[in-house]
């Protein structure tokens, strides 16, 4: 009898020992994930690199160059396409400028909302706890330099799973996809070189065109004054949000080949984000749920408006978001 | 019994002669050489009669003949099965065929059953939860990103455009600016 105490004794400080013991890696295993993913926030931010990157997205892909100028806390990114149309994309801060260099069209847009081409990294990981897990899951070759791979798991059914390959020396990241629920990947962004320079050149859009110099100037300022002039809080309210989305912008402006005034409101948990549109309602507008890649878009009619919600998220994300607006002062 | 012999020979040259007889006088042949030679002087002499056209072989042709035979391979081949079995074989096959097919399709079928079954044991709770909320939501439409002819399609294109910058790498040219600000150099 007593040997039998014994045994089911050692039995269970075994267990007991084991499993504190995988709850410890598996605590390390996040804790780093998540320093690796502050890391690459850092480096992303900081360094000059530059490389060619592929972009699967919606079904196609495009390959171009990449380059990230970094000095004084002043970032620019250049893209490069490769491919017809040959054009050359530049951002610095929230605005984005393309040179198409075959029709020699240059389109100045402004994204205060976006601050990569690659991904969306969130200012603050530590907030997102409770919404992410980073699990570091292994290590993997991308451009045949040796990267950590972190899991970005959701903890809800709200957003999608994310992984990133980060490279270990500048932790810059190398590949980055998104999964839908079966773990088939909706998009990807990947290098297929990279290297860190020492320093790289800030590229004047104007440089890239002088002829057309005089009439950006004018047409920038017009832009700014259309995002300035929009009013402060848009015709909807937003009442239920996933845990981690808040507002990060809003704007009311010209979205299509017309005068036609939008609501845009843009919503993000750091990783992944929303757009919610709103316009008067006509008879062309469908409603229901529309996906394409990684984006789902949702629209309903409310009142005398069409509402569309459209992110990087699942169906049921969209869904929920679009059933819980409201028009502003009403009640329904 | 030698005018005999050399009837019954006549005989069997002419195929007069009954199954019995007929071996009966094979098997002499084949111990009396003398007797061989007279069937092939026999044989050459019926045969000018009957077609006027005198062939001698030499006396050994058909022992020759018979020496090739004899050093044929023996090939260990299936005996070709007559008419009617080689179709109800065939017919048969068919039904085999069919039959795997539908085999083989099953087990795929099972098998991608199994494998989506797996991945969702294999996942988290929590994505477990997502494929289950995911059910149940129907299902969206599809829509492309190019041009669109749909006005509706064109809507969701602009929103689109305007809420990413995936405009920017995905090949396309007659996009609309975020702030709808565009400019054009006059060459």
């Amino acid at each position: 009898m007593m040997v039998g105490k014994n045994f089911f004794l050692v039995l269970f400080f075994s267990i007991t020992t084991v499993s504190a013991g995988n709850t410890d890696l598996k605590s390390g295993n996040v804790s780093e994930g998540k320093r690796i993913l502050l890391n690459m926030s850092k480096a992303m931010k900081s360094l000059n690199y530059q490389g060619t990157v592929v972009f699967l997205r919606n079904g196609k892909l495009e390959t171009m160059k990449y380059f990230h100028a970094a000095n004084n806390n002043t970032e620019q990114e250049r893209l490069v396409s490769l491919n017809s149309p040959l054009r050359e994309i530049i951002r610095d801060a929230n605005k984005v400028s393309c040179h198409f260099k075959t029709t020699k069209q240059i389109v100045v847009d402004y994204r205060p909302f976006a601050s990569s081409f690659l991904l969306d990294i969130p200012k603050n990981i530590d907030d997102l706890g409770g919404a992410y897990r980073f699990d570091l899951v292994g290590e993997e070759n991308i451009a045949m330099q040796l990267a950590d791979v972190i899991a970005i798991q959701p903890k809800d059914n709200f957003r999608y799973i994310r992984k990133i390959w980060v490279e270990k020396k500048y932790f810059l990241p190398l590949k980055v996809v998104i999964y839908d629920f079966s773990g088939l990947p909706l998009e990807q962004v990947v290098f297929t070189e990279l290297e860190v320079k020492d320093s790289l050149p800030f590229v004047n859009i104007k440089s890239l065109d002088k002829a057309s110099s005089a009439e950006n100037k004018q047409s920038e300022q017009s832009a700014n004054a259309t995002w300035l002039e929009s009013p402060a809080q848009p015709a909807f309210v937003v009442n239920e949000l996933p845990f981690g989305f808040q507002e990060v912008f809003f704007t009311r402006s010209p979205v299509h080949n017309s005068d036609q005034l939008v609501d845009h409101m843009v919503l993000s948990d750091g990783f992944s984000s929303v757009s919610v549109y709103m316009e008067n309602k006509n008879a062309s507008m469908q409603s229901g749920l529309q996906s394409i890649g990684a984006v789902n878009s949702f629209s309903r009619a409310i009142g005398d408006f069409e509402l569309t919600v459209m992110g990087e998220v699942p169906a049921t994300t969209v869904k929920f978001i679009a059933e819980g607006i409201k028009l502003r002062g009403r009640s329904n | 019994m030698h005018e005999d012999l050399n009837q019954k020979i006549s005989q069997f040259l002419d195929n007069e002669l009954d199954q019995d007889e007929a071996l009966s006088i094979l098997q002499k042949i084949q111990l009396q050489p003398d007797l061989k030679d007279k069937i092939n002087r026999y044989e050459a002499i019926s045969h000018v009669l009957k077609t006027d056209v005198f062939l001698y072989p030499s006396s050994d042709f058909s022992a020759k003949i018979n020496q090739q035979i004899l050093q044929e391979p023996y090939y260990l081949l299936p005996r070709s099965h007559p008419f009617t079995e080689n179709k109800l074989f065939k017919h048969s096959n068919k039904i085999l065929v069919v039959a795997a097919s539908i085999a083989v399709v099953a087990i795929i079928t099972a098998q991608g059953v199994n494998y989506s079954d797996n991945k969702i044991k294999t996942s988290s709770t929590v994505q477990l939860a997502q494929t289950q909320a995911i059910e149940q939501v129907s299902k969206p439409s599809a829509y492309r990103y190019g041009n669109e002819p749909s006005s509706v399609n064109a809507r969701i294109n602009d929103y689109l455009q305007a809420h990413n910058s995936s405009v920017y790498t995905n090949g396309e040219v007659n996009f609309r600016p975020f702030a709808r600000v565009s400019a054009y150099s006059q060459e």
